[in-house]
C-alpha cells in the first residue's frame, strides 16, 4: 500500500492558523527567562535526601528524587505572560493543543547546577543588560540561585567531582599545580572541548514503547523484570524505572486537573472546550497507549519535558517522529477525525513546545560559542529497517509545518536513498530550503548506511537511524552515542607539530605535549607527517581519558533513570544507559578545523618540501609575522591554482583529506570508552570553528591570525570555485571514517524568479554530491543556505529587520541575529554557488 | 590588630545604621571605585578584599552571602608572589598575605589589571584572560564563579560600576 496520498506534495493550500501565528508571534516576541523550579526542587531534595554526603548515588534515588520534581512543580496549562527584549512582561494568549512546558516559563532557561550552571553566578546581577542573547531574571530567583541552590554544588558539579577523581591519582602527570594534564588541557580551551562536563545525553530516545503500551505499561514490565532480578542492583535499577514512570504520569495528570479548574472557571464555551479536551488527553497519556495522533504526540511532549528534567538541553533529539507517529496519523485521517490542516495546527503547536527552552551559555560562551538553541533534531524520511520506501503523507505535513514555522529548535533533517525515495521528495526538499533558506540539511541513506554497518551496526539498525544534534547519525532509540563527547581542535594538533610540542597560544617554551621534533630537523614531508600523527595520537589519549573520567563520575552521581526507561536496551539488560544499558554503545568525536589542516599540510608538502620554496623554519617565522611583509607569499598561499586546496578535486589535496580521515578514524577508533563501546568520528563543528578561530594564530593555508576556521567538513571559503569539484572533493571521503557525522555547508544564490530552473539545478547538484559512481557511497550529508550575500549584510546593519533569518551554521539552524559578529562574518563570507552556472559569485569581503 | 580590627568593625555594625557606616567608611569605598573604574589599578586586590571584609560586616544583606560558605583562595602573581589569601569560614571572612597548601582555589594572574579584567570585565573578558595566559586558574573553578559574584554583588550594593 502506498504511503503518500497526497495530492499536492507541497501542502500550498494549507496557511498556519490564528492560535499559531499568535503563539509564533509572541515566540518571537520573548526573550528566555531563567527558570528557578527545576534546581531549587532538585537542589532541596538533595539536601533532604544526604545526597551531597553521598560518594554514589544510584538510578534508584536519582528516580526518587525526580519522581519528586515532577510531582511539585507548577503544572502550567497556559502561559499568560513572557517577557521582551525591554524586560517588560507583555500578556501572551497562549490557547496551545498541548499542556505543560520544559520550564516554568513561556521561553525558558532551565539550570543544571549538577553540570555548569554555577558559570552563571557572576552574571546574577546583569544577564538581564548583558549584550549578547540576554536572559530575564527575576530578583526573587537571583536571590533563590545565590542562596539556595548555588552553594550547595560548590564542591558536587560533575566537572568538580571528576577534577578530584583525576587529582587524587598520584602523581598528576603533566598538569600545572595540583591539576592533571587532561583538566588543563580543557581549561586552556584551544585543544578540546569535554561536553560531559555539561551534557550527560546526546541521543534519541524510543518512544514507541510509550506510544504502544503507555507508561503503565513500561513501569509493569519493570515490576514484572524486577521481581525476576538476579541481583540487588537490578532490582534497584527496575524500581527506579518503576518510580520514573510513576513522576511522569502524576506530572501529566496534574496538568489534567489544572486543565479541569481553569475550564470550571472559563466563561468562553471553545476556551472551556479546548481546556477539557486538554484534559482528557492528559489523564489518558503518557500512561496509557495512545488512540489518536493527538494522544501520540501528548505522549512524546509530555516525556520530552520529563527527559529535559534530567538531561540538559544540550542535543537530545526526537528521532524519527514521521515513522513512530504514522500508524496513529494514518488511522485518523482514514476515520476523518484528522483532518491534514489539523495535523499541522497540531504540529506547529508542537514545534512551539519544543522550542520553549534555550539551553544556559554564560556571556563568555556567547562571546565565543553564542547563538545555539537546543539543537533537537527531527529526521524524516529515508527507508525502513526493511530497506523500502518510508517517506509517507506525515512525512510532507511535517516538512509543510517546518516550512511554515520557522523555527530554529525543532532541526529538521531530512533522509533520502536514491533510487528507493521519489525524486519529487527530493524536489520538495530543496524547495523548502529554497524558501525557508537554510532547513532541511539532507542526509545520504546509501552513505550513512554504509557508514553505521562499518562500524557494526547490523543493517537493520543502521537504516533506521536518526540524526542527533546537528548531524550525527544513530540508530534510533537504541543508540546511546554520546556524539558531541568531544570537539577536538585539529589545528592545534598542527601546531603542537609545528612547534614542537608548544603552541603559540599557550606560550613559546611552555611544553604542551611532547617533543616530535624541531621545524628543521624534518627531511621529509613523511618525517613531519609522522610527527603530526604523534601529536594527534597525544591528544586524542588525553581527550579520551578525560571523556573516560567524566562518564565514570556520571556513573557515580548521576544515572539518568527516566531516559533509562525510554530506550532500546535497558530494560533487557536490567541496567541504566550510563552503565552501558543501551543496545549500542558508541561514543563521537567532532573534528574542528579539518580543511584548514588539509590545506595547511598541502602547503607545506608544496612549498617545503616538493619546491623547496623555504625552510619549515622560514614559514614559521612567517606565520608569527601574521604574513605582514609577506604578501606575495600570502596570495600564493591562497591560489588554489598554485597551491593544492580541498575542495577543487586536487590529487595532492584529496589525498592528504583521505589520509587525515582515514588516520583519525583509527586513532578515535582504536580507543573503548566506559560503556564499552567505541569511539566515532565527526566533521560537524556548530560555531566552534569560529571560536577557536578567534583565539588560533595564523595557519599554512594563508588564514591570518584570529580568522575563523573552515565549518564542518566544508572545504575553505573563497578557494574553490567550481561548485562540482567541491562537491565531489567531499563526495570522495568514504563514510565509514566519517561515521559520527558530517556538516557540509554549501550557500546558494536564490533565483525566485528562475524557480524551476532552479530547482532543476538543486536537485542535480545533491543527487550529484550523492553519487555513489565516484567508488564510495557518495556524499554523507549536506545543508544550506539559500540567502543572498546582501541580505547577510543588511542583516548585520539592520538586526531588527531580521528577526526569523533562519541560517545554517554547521549542523544546527539558528537566527542570524543571535550570533555573535565573528560567526555572522563566517556565514557571509563563505562560498556562496550560483546554480546556474555552477561557479563561486563574486562579492567584495570584508563589506 | 586583626582581632582589634574586627572588634572595632562589629561594634559599628550594631552601633550605626548601615546607611551611616557606610558613609564612615566612604573613603575605602571611593578607592574602591576608583580601581574599579581602572584607577589605582596597582592597588586592585589590595582594596578589594579589603572592601569586601570590610562590608561583609557593614552590610546586613552582602553577609548573606558568607552563610554556610567555606573556602580559601590564593591569589599570586606570575612570578609566584603571594598577593593575598582570602579564606571565608563561620560567617567570616579574612585577607592574609601568607601562601597556603590547601586553597579551594589558585587564582594565578599576571598583573593587578589582569586580575581586574578575569572578576569584573563583563562579557568576554574572562575567557579572554585565561586564554591570552593573563589568568590561569588551579582548583575548583567554582570558587571563582563564587568570587566573581562576591565582587560584583559588592559593586551591585555600592552603586560601583
Amino acid at each position: 500500500m502506498t504511503k503518500v496520498t497526497l495530492k499536492d506534495l507541497s501542502l500550498r493550500e494549507q496557511r498556519l492558523s490564528q492560535r499559531v501565528l499568535e503563539l509564533k508571534q509572541a515566540y518571537f516576541r520573548a526573550v528566555p527567562e531563567i527558570c528557578c523550579e527545576r534546581p531549587v526542587l532538585v537542589t532541596r531534595f538533595a539536601r533532604q535526601h544526604g545526597f551531597f554526603d553521598k560518594q554514589r548515588i544510584s538510578a534508584l534515588e536519582k528516580a526518587r528524587q525526580y519522581r519528586h520534581v515532577l510531582e511539585h512543580r507548577r503544572p502550567v496549562v497556559w502561559h499568560d505572560r513572557a517577557v521582551e527584549r525591554s524586560m517588560a512582561s507583555f500578556a501572551v494568549k497562549d490557547r496551545s493543543l498541548f499542556a505543560g512546558s520544559t520550564t516554568s516559563h513561556f521561553k525558558g532557561v532551565p539550570i543544571f547546577p549538577e553540570f555548569m550552571g554555577l558559570a552563571l553566578w557572576p552574571e546574577l546581577h546583569n544577564i538581564k543588560t548583558r549584550a549578547a542573547n540576554p536572559y530575564f531574571l527575576d530578583d526573587d530567583d537571583a536571590r533563590a540561585l545565590n542562596e539556595d541552590v548555588f552553594p550547595f554544588w560548590l564542591d558536587h558539579s560533575i566537572l568538580e567531582v571528576c577534577r578530584k577523581r583525576l587529582s587524587s591519582q598520584s602523581p598528576a602527570p603533566g598538569g600545572r599545580g595540583r591539576d592533571t594534564i587532561e583538566m588543563n588541557l580543557l581549561e586552556m580551551l584551544v585543544f578540546f572541548l569535554a561536553s560531559k562536563a555539561n551534557c550527560i545525553s546526546h541521543t534519541i530516545p524510543d518512544f514507541t514503547q510509550a506510544l504502544r503500551l503507555g507508561l503503565r505499561g513500561i513501569a509493569d514490565e519493570a515490576r514484572k523484570r524486577g521481581q525476576a532480578a538476579r541481583n540487588a542492583e537490578q532490582r534497584d535499577f527496575y524500581a527506579a524505572m518503576v518510580e520514573a514512570m510513576a513522576g511522569i504520569m502524576a506530572y501529566s495528570r496534574n496538568l489534567a486537573a489544572e486543565a479541569r479548574r481553569m475550564a470550571a472557571a472559563a466563561t468562553d464555551a471553545d476556551e472551556k472546550a479546548e481546556l477539557l479536551a486538554i484534559a482528557a488527553i492528559n489523564e489518558r497519556v503518557p500512561e496509557l497507549p495512545a488512540r489518536s495522533f493527538r494522544e501520540g504526540l501528548t505522549t512524546i511532549w509530555i516525556c520530552w519535558t520529563a527527559i529535559h528534567l534530567e538531561n540538559p538541553d544540550v542535543g537530545l533529539s526526537l528521532g524519527r517522529l514521521d515513522q513512530v507517529l504514522f500508524d496513529l496519523y494514518q488511522k485518523d485521517i482514514a476515520s476523518g477525525v484528522l483532518t491534514v490542516e489539523q495535523a499541522i495546527e497540531l504540529l506547529a503547536c508542537l514545534w512551539l513546545k519544543i522550542g520553549d527552552h534555550v539551553p544556559c551559555v554564560p556571556a563568555t560562551g556567547e562571546q565565543l560559542f553564542g547563538g545555539t538553541g537546543s539543537n533537537q533534531a527531527i529526521t524524516v524520511g529515508g527507508v525502513d529497517a526493511k530497506g523500502a520506501n518510508s517517506v509517507n503523507d506525515l512525512t510532507y505535513v511535517m516538512i509543510r509545518a517546518t516550512e511554515l514555522m520557522m523555527l530554529r529548535d525543532p532541526n529538521l533533517n531530512a533522509r533520502y536513498f536514491s533510487g528507493v525515495n521519489d525524486k519529487a521528495y527530493l524536489r520538495r526538499l530543496c524547495e523548502v530550503n529554497l524558501n525557508t533558506g537554510a532547513t532541511p540539511a539532507l542526509h545520504n541513506d546509501r552513505a550513512v548506511i554504509a557508514a553505521l554497518t562499518a562500524k557494526g551496526e547490523t543493517l537493520e539498525q543502521a537504516r533506521d537511524y536518526g540524526v542527533i544534534g546537528c548531524v550525527e547519525p544513530g540508530s534510533n532509540g537504541r543508540s546511546y552515542g554520546a556524539t558531541a563527547s568531544i570537539l577536538l581542535n585539529l589545528t592545534s594538533v598542527l601546531e603542537l607539530a609545528l612547534y614542537n610540542g608548544e603552541h603559540r597560544h599557550t606560550g613559546r617554551g611552555n611544553l604542551i605535549s611532547e617533543r616530535t621534533g624541531e621545524a628543521a630537523s624534518f627531511r621529509s614531508f613523511a618525517d613531519f607527517k609522522q610527527a603530526f600523527v604523534r601529536q594527534a595520537a597525544w591528544m586524542v589519549e588525553r581527550a579520551t581519558a578525560l571523556n573516560q573520567a567524566l562518564g565514570l563520575t556520571h556513573q557515580d552521581v548521576y544515572p539518568t533513570p527516566i531516559l533509562s526507561s525510554l530506550f532500546e536496551g535497558p530494560m533487557d539488560k536490567g541496567k541504566d544507559l550510563i552503565f552501558g544499558g543501551a543496545t549500542i554503545n558508541s561514543s563521537g568525536a567532532s573534528i574542528i578545523g579539518f580543511a584548514d589542516v588539509v590545506d595547511s599540510l598541502a602547503a607545506i608538502e608544496q612549498v617545503v618540501f616538493t619546491e623547496k620554496a623555504m625552510g619549515l623554519p622560514d614559514l614559521l617565522a612567517v606565520l608569527d609575522a601574521n604574513f605582514a611583509g609577506h604578501e606575495a607569499l600570502l596570495a600564493r598561499l591562497r591560489n588554489p591554482l598554485r597551491t593544492p586546496k580541498y575542495g577543487n578535486e586536487s590529487p595532492v589535496a584529496d589525498a592528504l583529506a583521505l589520509w587525515l580521515a582515514t588516520t583519525l578514524d583509527e586513532l578515535f577508533g582504536s580507543k573503548q570508552n566506559y560503556r564499552d563501546g567505541r569511539w566515532r568520528v565527526g566533521y560537524w563543528t556548530m560555531t566552534n570553528h569560529a571560536g577557536f578561530g578567534r583565539l588560533s594564530r595564523a595557519t599554512p593555508n594563508g588564514r591570518r591570525d584570529g580568522e575563523n576556521f573552515t565549518s564542518g567538513i566544508t572545504p575553505v571559503s573563497g578557494v574553490t570555485p567550481s561548485l562540482t569539484k567541491a562537491l565531489g572533493s567531499v563526495a570522495s571521503l568514504p563514510s565509514k571514517v566519517l561515521s559520527n557525522g558530517v556538516a557540509f555547508n554549501i550557500k546558494y544564490t536564490p533565483d525566485h524568479a528562475h524557480l524551476d530552473r532552479m530547482l532543476d539545478n538543486f536537485v542535480a547538484s545533491v543527487e550529484g554530491y550523492f553519487d555513489p559512481v565516484r567508488g564510495g557511497a557518495g556524499g554523507m550529508e549536506i545543508q544550506f543556505n539559500v540567502t543572498t550575500h546582501d541580505t547577510f549584510v543588511d542583516a548585520v546593519k539592520n538586526p531588527q529587520n531580521y528577526p526569523e533569518l533562519l541560517v545554517r551554521v554547521s549542523g544546527y539552524t539558528a537566527y542570524f541575529k543571535d550570533l555573535n559578529p565573528q560567526m555572522q562574518q563566517e556565514i557571509i563570507e563563505r562560498t556562496e554557488y550560483d546554480l546556474g552556472l555552477g561557479r563561486a559569485v563574486e562579492f567584495a569581503r570584508n563589506s | 590588630m586583626q582581632t582589634l580590627k574586627r572588634l572595632y568593625y562589629t561594634l559599628l555594625s550594631w552601633l550605626l545604621p548601615e546607611r551611616l557606616a557606610l558613609r564612615l567608611f566612604r573613603r575605602r569605598f571611593d578607592d574602591l571605585r576608583r580601581a574599579v573604574e581602572g584607577k589605582l589599578v596597582d592597588k586592585f586586590v589590595e582594596i578589594l578584599l579589603g572592601a569586601m571584609e570590610l562590608s561583609f560586616f557593614l552590610m546586613r544583606g552582602f553577609r548573606r552571602n558568607l552563610s554556610g560558605f567555606a573556602g580559601s583562595y590564593l591569589l599570586r602573581t606570575s612570578d609566584g608572589r603571594v598577593a593575598a589569601g582570602a579564606h571565608f569560614a563561620a560567617g567570616r571572612m579574612r585577607v592574609d598575605h601568607e601562601d597556603f597548601p590547601d586553597y579551594s582555589v589558585a587564582i594565578t594572574f599576571k598583573d593587578a589589571p589582569a586580575l581586574r579584567r578575569f572578576l569584573l570585565s563583563r562579557d568576554q573578558d574572562i575567557l579572554a584572560s585565561i586564554l591570552a595566559n593573563d589568568v590561569t586558574v588551579d582548583g575548583n573553578l567554582n570558587y571563582v564563579y563564587k568570587l566573581g559574584f562576591l565582587a560584583r554583588d559588592l559593586f551591585h550594593r555600592l552603586g560601583v560600576g
